[in-house]
């Protein structure tokens, strides 16, 4: 029987699984994606101090302290459920069952689909993919596309496809439906923009975003929101056009664009149509907590979080004794405070796995002091209230 | 609007979930198992947060802390191998 199944070998769960390691416990990481790394494997930005965070050499750092450490890893297993038992747990997978003590669920998060007319055509695909794709596979997406959906993680991956030579039309906004309606609204887009202004170079982008902050400018900024965009790294990022459909007999030919208001209302007879091959689709991300919620975890909804995520305290212990979480399942943040959560999840199995642990207890706190100043120091920011919603999961746990 | 798709597994519109909800004034979980939105090939891991938040649209309702749709395993897709058969074609 292992001391600890962990599920995901994202920056979380390996990070867990070298803490958990480092003091003994007997430790399996299993993923279903081909390679270890998760998300961090796409990675590839320029940080504000100038340096580049590359998540494939973020990646190999982990692993090789992992193997140093001899951490069992087996890549392309899928977990499908995962059982309590009185003092154990069951985790069922595509090859075969697993028995251990404890089990952290570190599966990160899914893509939010924003739904468009045309969007099941082939060489649409959600930007995670185009991610993927571009930097694990190293396969080109497409000759020419289109960004739909204008924020954090597209902006940020726009950049990588552009990066490798992929040739990217623009970055706008899906068109508004039922399900689409912060992502088509321009003045709520704007009011995410603005937390990667930093990213930008343009110093346009810059000043305007700084007076942006302020509600009242904001509103005017996107008013008056220049007809052709503005540009980012040459390239026009529009908040007040939409894509309202994607079009093609077999596959993607092109895309119908068209201006909006303020508001997010199509201006009748703005319609152009753009040749493309392919769209990437960006809705944002959703904590994956499937595996939390079969193994009977309550939830909590809270938006500044990504949605549903299962109920945790800083030690990331779950109310159900012996599962824990960490991670993007937590609450969507960058892959820095994914990592530095794993190690709190794994010095927690550890502290509570080991008997003599003084020592380990100590090692926790500074390892849960050190999330919170990577929070803080973190460059990309998905949720201007992180700390807000964190204060309330927290909450939620005391009260569970 | 041309037909918009949101269970794409399934192949369920937008239409199709609108006109259920009216006709049957239902609930998520109801509304899931008479259109099969949600309970595809991929487990409902694309569509999910769309037909949550179509659902808590249609019925007014803001949403919970429960989730709005049950998870229930397998959350992958199997063999039936995998579920205790033989592991190889012998």
């Amino acid at each position: 029987m292992y001391d600890v199944l962990i599920v995901g070998a994202g920056p979380s769960g390996l990070a867990a699984g070298i803490a958990s390691r480092e003091n003994g416990l007997n430790v399996k990481i299993i993923d279903e994606f081909p390679e270890a790394g998760g998300r961090l494997l796409g990675q590839l930005h320029e940080e504000p101090s100038g340096e580049w965070w590359n998540g494939i050499k973020e990646t190999k750092k982990l692993l090789d302290q992992a193997e140093a450490l001899d951490v069992d890893i087996s890549c392309q297993i899928s977990v499908y459920h995962i059982e309590k038992l009185d003092d154990s747990f069951i985790t069922h997978t595509s090859e075969g069952e697993f028995a251990s003590k404890t089990v952290l669920i570190a599966t990160g998060a899914a893509e939010t689909a924003a739904p468009i007319p045309g969007w099941t055509l082939p060489g649409v695909m959600s930007i995670g993919a185009a991610q993927v794709m571009t930097n694990v596979h190293r396969v080109r997406v497409g000759n020419k596309g289109i960004v739909v959906g204008v924020n954090v993680l597209s902006a940020a991956i726009t950049r990588e496809l552009q990066l490798a030579g992929v040739d990217v039309h623009s970055m706008a906004l899906p068109a508004m439906n039922i399900v689409n309606q912060d992502e088509a609204h321009p003045d709520k887009v704007m009011e995410n923009l603005v937390r990667i202004a930093h990213l930008a170079p343009s110093l346009f982008i810059r000043f305007g975003s700084n007076f942006a902050k302020i509600g009242l400018i904001r509103k005017l900024v996107v008013k008056f929101f220049p007809k052709k965009g503005i540009k980012m790294w040459d390239m026009p990022i529009h908040l007040r056009k939409a894509v309202l459909e994607i079009n093609g007999t077999d596959k993607v030919e092109s895309v119908t664009m068209g201006t909006v208001s303020s508001t997010g209302k199509l201006i009748k007879g703005s319609e152009v149509t753009v040749p493309v091959d392919f769209v990437c689709i960006a809705g944002g991300l959703y904590p994956l907590a499937e595996l939390a919620a079969v193994v009977g975890c309550p939830f909590r909804y809270i938006d500044e979080l990504g949605g549903h995520v299962p109920v945790h305290n800083e030690q990331m212990e779950t109310p159900i004794s012996g599962v824990y979480v960490s991670g993007n399942i937590t609450g969507i943040e960058s892959a820095k405070v994914a990592r530095a959560q794993g190690t709190v999840a794994g010095l927690s199995i550890s502290a509570a796995l080991v008997k003599k642990n003084k020592k380990i207890k100590k090692q926790l706190n500074k390892a849960i002091k050190e999330v919170e100043k990577t929070r803080k120091d973190a460059s990309i920011q998905f949720h201007p209230k992180i700390d807000e919603g964190r204060e309330k999961i927290h909450q939620a746990f005391k009260e569970a | 609007m041309s037909d918009l798709i949101i269970c794409r597994c399934e192949e369920v519109s937008l239409e199709d979930l609108i006109e259920t909800e009216e006709k049957y004034k239902c609930s998520a979980r109801e509304l899931k198992l008479r259109t099969r939105a949600g309970m595809g090939y991929c487990g409902g891991r694309t569509c999910r947060p769309a037909v949550d938040l179509i659902v808590s649209k249609l019925t007014n309702e803001e949403p919970t802390h429960h989730l709005p749709l049950k998870v229930q395993p397998p959350v992958r897709p199997l063999t039936l191998a995998n579920l205790g058969g033989l592991t190889d074609e012998k």
